[in-house]
């Protein structure tokens, strides 16, 4: 007998402690409400645990000091356990963000396929100086677990944040723009204040007023701004490093009192 | 634009915005239904609102107008139910959830007052519709598991339940007043059996669980009304029911 009712008012209640005739109805779709419950938990779970380990991995690349070259193999070794474990995550959830589930688990799902976006495409990006596409990114995910381009979009705002520091570290250590080579051969040298600005561009030339509240319209907004303080902050940075040229002692930090903290005092 | 640099492939935003505006074509194409159904959901709970001061001898022509108007959304449905179909359910279904639970409502009603018959299944005043009648009656599948297709969720008909308790606890109130004593027992009896089911309901903190809540001041309000019916001995007696 499932859920006994409450007597409000004593012994004339007595007789309705026959089950009501709808039960049966109700217990199926306790079931199934259950399920999907059970479904949405799982996904928010190895949503964090995707997002944490993204995060970390970002931490390690951060420590990356050379642009177009392969990751240092201590990096690389990181970088590739937590990606097995990513993978392992995105596997347990696959089969439920698929059929008519797929789109279901959106919302709970997208935090973690956005962070991961920011690690894959910053790994890219280290590796080839390269922004990487859509169906590139697609192919890291396991099969069943879609990547909108939303979500994608939505990584790639945050991966501006991580070039900022990457550059701005870098140019504190080394002395360096990353990408700019000592050589006068311009035409096909680009630096990473270049490709800053040309996705800066791009993003500024996405229309997404058609959105609405919905998806990407509720925050490209914010992410669109801060997206154009990295990017100026970079430009802030380099002004600031041609300026004092020279001058500036090897391993000077710029102030950047409003910055996340640099990634190596994370760990 | 750009076009020094090797860092981007054009065809990134170009695809990304042609996906934008896709996206965009089709929220408006399931826009211009729901609209449409909006306005034929109102009409069709104004018919049914006169169920309030209509005894229940005379709904007749109340039921009558009221299924025609139900007929206009089903319609509306049906296209409905052709445009999302070329699209993942769960993608846009935010978009018309609110306007189905109405018309799954108006269903509801209008079946519990004792219209919405067919051949196979003849009205019965009283009657609820489940979930599979009324997907039935809209032409539609209901709780979909196994495709991915327009349907009939399982929450969106709880949500039209909650809405046709609030209705019959205004219905038992007006029933008194148009002198009816015995309806007012029948809504009791069939919003506690409808409570008792909520109850066994394991519910999250979602916008279910938070209207569930208020099916408990119902079921007070329509025993309030039992209590002063029998207060004042204006109970029927059990032989000259139904």
């Amino acid at each position: 007998m499932p859920a006994v009712k409450r007597h409000r008012d004593g012994a004339e209640k007595e007789k309705e402690v026959a089950a009501s005739p709808f039960m049966p109805m109700f217990e199926s779709f306790r079931d199934e409400l259950d399920e999907h419950h059970d479904r949405r938990e799982g996904i928010i779970k190895a949503s964090r645990d995707i997002t944490a380990a993204s995060k970390k991995i970002i931490f390690s690349l951060q420590r990356v000091r050379t642009l177009k070259s392969d990751i240092p193999p201590k990096i690389a070794t990181e970088i590739k356990d937590r990606g097995a474990g990513m993978r392992i995550q995105f596997e347990s959830i696959a089969a439920d963000l698929t059929g008519i589930n797929a789109w279901r688990y959106q919302r709970q799902i997208s935090p973690g396929i956005q962070e991961f976006m920011e690690a894959i495409s910053f790994e890219h990006y280290l590796r080839t100086q390269k922004l990487i596409t859509l169906e590139e990114a697609s192919k890291t995910l396991p099969a069943g677990v879609d990547l909108t381009g939303d979500d994608y979009v939505l990584g790639i705002f945050d991966l501006v944040g991580e070039l900022m520091r990457f550059a701005i570290t870098t140019m504190a250590t080394t002395g360096t723009l990353p990408g700019s080579k000592s050589g006068e051969n311009f035409a096909e040298e680009r630096d990473i204040l270049m490709d800053l600005r040309v996705l800066r561009t791009a993003f500024e030339a996405l229309d997404t007023t058609s959105c609405g509240g919905t998806g990407l319209g509720k925050d490209v907004e914010k992410k669109m701004e801060v997206m154009k303080t990295c990017v100026e902050k970079v430009e802030t940075a380099v002004y600031g490093m041609i300026i004092r040229g020279r001058e500036r002692p090897k391993g000077w930090v710029p102030d950047l009192a409003d910055d996340r903290a640099p990634p190596v005092e994370s760990y | 634009m750009a076009s020094s640099s090797g860092m981007i492939d054009p065809r990134i935003f170009e695809h990304l915005q042609t996906k934008i505006d896709e996206d965009a074509e089709v929220r408006d194409q399931i826009r211009a239904i729901t609209q449409t159904l909006e306005r034929q959901g109102r009409n069709g709970q104004s018919i049914l609102s006169r169920a309030h001061s209509t005894p229940a001898a005379h709904l007749k022509p109340v039921l009558e107008a009221a299924e025609v108007s139900i007929k206009d959304e089903i319609e509306s449905v049906t296209k409905l139910a052709a445009v999302a179909s070329s699209s993942p359910y769960y993608k846009y279904n935010n978009l018309w959830s609110r306007d189905i639970q109405n018309v799954v409502f108006s269903i509801l009603f209008c079946g519990w007052l004792g219209g919405m018959g067919t051949a196979s299944k003849p009205a019965e005043p009283g009657k609820l519709l489940t979930i599979e009648e009324v997907g039935g009656i809209l032409n539609v599948p209901v709780n979909l598991k196994d495709r991915d297709a327009f349907h009939i969720t399982i929450e969106e008909y709880l949500q039209s339940l909650i809405t046709l308790i609030e209705e019959l606890a205004r219905l038992a109130i007006n029933s008194v007043t148009l002198g009816d004593y015995q309806r007012p027992l029948q809504i009791s009896q069939f919003v506690k059996d409808l409570h008792a089911g909520f109850q066994i309901l394991n519910l999250k903190n979602d916008s279910l669980r938070r209207r569930s809540d208020s099916i408990k001041y119902n079921v007070k309000k329509i025993e309030d009304i039992v209590y002063d019916l029998s207060l004042r001995n204006l109970v029927p007696k059990a032989g000259s029911a139904a």
